[in-house]
């Protein structure tokens, strides 16, 4: 401990403590000189180093020095207040001082850990805790308020992710707006056959969750609905909701399904999207027979009545009294109230024609892994067999892995479920045709739960794996449209051409083509590759940079449905949090506009992210809602007459700060 | 312009730090093959993948365990054709034939107990006549006699031009060549275009020079034509080679090379609507293009040429299996133009027998091309498969003067 004889002449007392960190801050910068320095700055009382201030022992001691030492303002110089600014502020609060009578330096990340010459990193850490301690003695008290809560909550998104964390929340009581873009709730779980490594039913353990969440009493499900406007902050949300017409009374519909044999196409002649366009369905369809909810849609682009509106209308003819067909329903809007949002928007399959020498699109049999799901799920196109589309069924069959994964041509990252449902569809092709099966891999990765012996039991059947990235795919010369797939099997340093009837190409994850529109829309942030990013990699997986948003399922990245489940419970949990404490706490560093100074000019207004400010007609000024606003300064710095003041950032706060900085000792 | 002159004043006396195999990883480029994850793409797509004994794959696995020793003392590095198919699809993005594959193969030929005489012969010819046939460099413009119509030649008339077309060694000198040349001339001066050639003065520009392995020759053939072009005003150079194209493109900015440059395809698309007014003739033929290596998959010029064919009244393209990124090479990039007899000897399948394999099952009557290797490499692959009657191979500047001559 250092004393200093200093005493201020507004009795301000200011304690310095220097933490070591171990040895990631003592071991660059020197803490005793340090020490030693901030006791000589004025104002400063004492000035203290300890091995880690921020543990229990720590603590004690700054509370133990404001009450023996009468210390009234303290500066702790560690690490990023990221990591503990809201512990000291409550060591300081403890002590019965005001928390915001605390200021933070930041020797660790801003120096001892970016520094190799010690006594530069200690000259610098001496800058930092001057421009610290000059700044400190103009903090003023500031107070934290309180918002309630609403416990409604938004979950975007009805797959597995959506329906797992919103069976969550209404489980534990709240109210669940299940919002899905589509006419059924399942997302690309419900296409999936089986699900690796256990090999359940996909839909056997799907279904009921979708039926659940159909009946429970704590969830309203909107299909064909999309959100386009968020309004509000954490706690309260307001958020505007787009009705497409399905063109079907929802309530009215018993799901007979009659209208669809009824209807005059008698032959299902559209395209259809559920089984990735390999089979067809009518204009007035079902997407699938377990859909949720069991009601069915019509696509107005293939139906008659809504081309030429000249059609017999066979489909009302036959639904009767029900009179659940509805030809001029149109888009509505409404707008609830909430307190906090999952997205559960989901991912996108990479589109395999971008790697064009992997013939997707040119030959007919080469197909994505997606598709190949469909062909084998006995409600797919082809009642469950797995048979080319002349019909053959196949004897040699190649898994490429990796398209549009770990390529700089297209996505450098991981997508981490291809080489485990590579492994699920060699095992269901090879029972379902008995075709020798080869995957073409560069690193096999099973890092799951039962996922290495899954791999284990694949080879044991008998499935090839050649360890080389497919370079090439073409037909055959002269051998009846079989393909050969080219690759170097570089554990035997040879190159290999394997003739084989069907091509399977193992597509990565990318994000929803419109993330980008989504994540403006809830004020959220992506990564580089465009998936919505988290608040923390490891520590806030769930949390977004924007409170009372959370993520779950692969909107925040590949992953398989065991972390999906995962995460959406993580994310129901979080919010359960906030909304059962009841209120919300505001940092109070927000931005409040002098009146009498501000000209009305509103530059202001449209520089704010949040949409905080407004403008008062009567007063002609601008006013800023504190609940809304984070405190990022952007109008403070705009403000051309100086009229927008901030707490805990006042100018003179940091005009002492930067001077404090500049002033060499 | 003037400011290209006084970078060669600068710059042609000290080279820029040339990358080498012990300061590789020092360049961003180089420090790639750090990223490698041997997954073997490089060999798969490599056209003679199968029978190289160090595909790239393993040429970076050696580097990188230090016994590169082993891949210099094989000659398996001959077979690579600088086709730039591993580079294409290598998902590290290592840039294999621009930067490391050159580095090695100069080795590989220092280590050489023989080299192959014709190989020699045609760099030798390279560095005392300016091109590898050993014609003599006074009878580069002899073609412009038998044009047709006007050639102005700089060093005669050295008034301004607005287009330097540097017409490259085999359009000079070979006779299919020389058809490609005077069709040249012929658009140039239909489309009313201010051109001008260097004639008797221009050298070869010394690509395959490069990545054949002779760093030395190159950078004497660089400083030449370097000094030339200083001589003379021009807007821009179009040029009938595209392994000029990426000489200019790529290697000779470090000596002060700025001028716009252009291979011939994209300059005429560039004239595709005053061209569809004299493309008058219908050529009734079936096509099929093939993709030169340097220009397709090195520069991603994929749809100006087939713009140019689909602009013929009567032609009909059909692709080839192997197109664009994926298209086969004719065998004679990276020296191999220069291996033919060595490969034979060594019984390897000539890749431009593989390639006309492949045009012949198109059913098309014409193999279009944009390179001047191809035509003479294609035309001796179909009279050695046989195929002379089926099919004739035509530069697209040919088909397009036939079309204008009505």
């Amino acid at each position: 401990m250092a004393e200093s004889k200093d005493i201020d002449r507004n009795g301000v007392q200011i304690g310095v403590y220097v933490c070591h960190c171990g040895t990631n801050i003592a071991g660059t910068v020197d803490v005793k000189a340090l020490t030693e320095y901030a006791a000589t700055l004025p104002g400063v009382t004492m000035a203290r180093n300890y091995k880690y201030v921020c543990s229990t022992p720590g603590q004690e001691l700054i509370k133990r020095d404001i009450h023996e030492l009468g210390l009234n303002r303290i500066v702790v110089a560690a690490c990023s207040p990221c990591l503990h600014e809201k512990t000291f502020r409550n060591v300081v609060a403890e002590a019965g001082l005001n928390p915001y009578y605390f200021q933070m330096v930041n020797i660790r990340e801003h120096d001892s850990w970016v520094h190799t010459d010690k006594r530069a990193a200690t000259e610098k850490g001496k800058d930092l805790i001057r421009a610290a301690v000059r700044r400190v003695r103009l903090h003023k008290p500031l107070e934290r308020k309180r918002v309630s809560i609403n416990p409604a909550v938004l979950i975007v998104g009805g797959g597995i992710a959506g329906i797992h964390a919103a069976l969550t929340m209404a489980n534990a009581g709240k109210h669940v707006y299940l919002v899905e873009r589509d006419a059924t709730i399942g997302g690309h779980m419900a296409m999936f056959d089986k699900t690796f490594p256990t090999l359940d039913c996909a839909a056997c353990i799907l279904t009921p969750k979708m039926t659940a969440v159909k009946s429970h009493h704590n969830i309203t499900l909107w299909t064909l609905s999309e959100v386009t406007q968020v309004d509000g902050y954490v706690g309260n949300y307001q958020v505007t909701i787009k009705h497409k017409p399905r063109y079907v009374i929802e309530d009215a519909c018993v799901g007979c399904m009659e209208c669809i044999d009824a209807c005059v196409y008698k032959q299902a002649k559209v395209p259809d999207e559920f089984n990735m366009y390999l089979g067809k369905r009518k204009p007035i369809y079902i997407p699938f027979p377990q859909a949720v909810p069991q009601v069915v849609v019509i696509d107005r682009e293939s139906c008659i009545e809504f081309k030429s509106g000249k059609c017999k209308k066979t489909c009302v003819e036959v639904c009767a009294d029900r009179k659940a067909i509805d030809f001029k329903q149109q888009e509505t809007t409404e707008t609830i109230e909430v307190g906090t949002i999952i997205l559960a928007t989901g991912f996108f399959t990479f589109d395999a024609k971008r790697v064009p020498y992997y013939g997707y699109g040119i030959y007919p049999n080469v197909y994505t892994g997606l598709e190949v799901e469909r062909l084998i799920n006995a409600a797919g196109p082809t009642n469950g067999e797995v048979i080319l589309r002349d019909g053959r069924k196949p004897q040699r069959v190649a898994i490429v892995h990796c398209v549009g994964s770990r390529d700089e041509n297209t996505n450098r990252y991981c997508s981490r479920v291809c080489c485990m449902y590579s492994l699920k569809l060699a095992h269901l092709i090879k029972e379902k045709t008995e075709a020798e099966v080869f995957n073409f891999y560069i690193d096999m990765r099973t890092p799951g739960k039962g996922f290495e012996e899954f791999y284990n039991r694949v080879a044991d059947e008998g499935t090839h794996f050649v360890r080389g990235r497919v370079a090439d795919i073409y037909p055959n010369p002269g051998d009846g449209g079989r393909l050969l797939v080219c690759a170097e099997d570089t554990l035997m340093s040879t190159v290999r051409k394997i003739p084989v009837d069907m091509v399977v190409l193992s597509t990565g994850l990318e994000p929803q083509a419109d993330a980008q529109d989504v994540r403006r829309r809830f004020h959220i942030t992506c990564s580089t590759e465009g998936f919505f990013l988290e608040r923390h990699p490891k520590l806030a997986p769930v949390n977004t940079f924007t409170d009372g948003v959370f993520l779950a399922g692969c909107c925040q990245g590949p992953k398989d449905i065991p972390d999906t489940v995962a995460q959406a419970g993580a994310a129901a949990a979080e919010a359960l949090a906030l909304i059962d404490i009841g209120y919300i706490e505001q940092e109070p560093n927000t931005a409040h506009v002098l009146e009498e100074v501000c000209s009305g000019c509103k530059t202001c207004i449209p520089l704010c992210p949040y949409q905080a400010i407004s403008f008062a007609e009567n007063k002609k000024k601008a006013e800023i809602n504190e609940v809304l606003c984070k405190g990022c300064g952007t109008c403070v710095a705009s403000c051309p007459s100086g009229s927008v003041q901030q707490n805990l950032f006042e100018d003179e706060q940091i005009f002492a700060e930067i001077e404090g900085l500049l002033a060499y000792a | 312009m003037g400011t290209a002159s006084h970078n060669i004043a600068t710059q042609s006396k000290t080279l820029p730090c040339e990358m080498t195999l012990e300061n590789l990883t020092e360049f961003p480029e180089g420090r790639r093959v750090l990223t490698c994850i041997q997954c073997g793409t490089c060999a798969g797509t490599c056209p003679y993948g199968e029978l190289m004994q160090y595909p790239p794959r393993r040429i970076i696995g050696m580097l990188r365990a230090g016994e590169l020793e082993k891949v210099f003392t094989s000659d398996s590095l001959l077979e690579c054709v600088a086709c730039y198919a591993c580079t294409a699809k290598c998902p590290r993005g290592i840039d294999l034939t621009g930067v490391l594959l050159p580095l090695i193969k100069e080795q590989v030929l220092l280590h050489l107990p023989v080299m192959p005489a014709e190989l020699q012969k045609a760099l030798e010819n390279k560095l005392r006549y300016g091109n590898p046939m050993g014609e003599s460099p006074r009878k580069r413009a002899a073609w412009v006699k038998t044009a047709g119509v006007p050639v102005r030649i700089l060093s005669e008339d050295p008034r301004p031009a607005e287009v330097l077309w540097y017409v490259e060694c085999y359009t000079s000198y070979h006779p299919r060549g020389q058809d490609n040349a005077r069709a040249t001339a012929r658009l140039l001066h239909a489309l009313g275009i201010d051109f001008a050639i260097l004639g008797n003065e221009e050298k070869c520009a010394g690509e395959c020079g490069r990545l054949s392995w002779e760093r030395g020759l190159y950078n004497t053939l660089m400083e030449y034509n370097m000094l030339v072009f200083a001589k003379y005003q021009f807007k821009m150079i179009v040029t009938s080679c595209p392994h000029a194209y990426d000489a200019f493109r790529y290697r000779y900015p470090i000596v002060g090379f700025n001028y716009r440059i252009s291979p011939v395809p994209p300059f005429f698309a560039q004239y595709l609507p005053q061209l569809k007014s004299i493309l008058k003739r219908n050529l009734n033929y079936t096509v099929t293009y093939h993709d030169s290596c340097c220009l397709g998959r090195h520069n991603n010029l994929y749809e100006e040429p087939r713009a140019l064919l689909r602009a013929i009244p009567g032609v009909k393209l059909v692709e080839m299996v192997h197109n664009r990124v994926n298209t086969i090479c004719c065998g004679g990039g990276g020296g191999g133009m220069w291996l033919d007899t060595y490969y034979k000897t060594k019984g390897i399948e000539r890749l431009s027998e593989r390639r006309v394999k492949e045009a012949i099952a198109t059913g098309a009557d014409v193999l279009a091309v944009a390179c001047p290797y191809e035509v003479s490499r294609f035309e001796d692959a179909l009279k050695v498969l046989g195929h002379e009657k089926k099919m004739i191979v035509r530069d697209i500047t040919e088909l397009l003067a036939e079309a204008i001559e009505v």
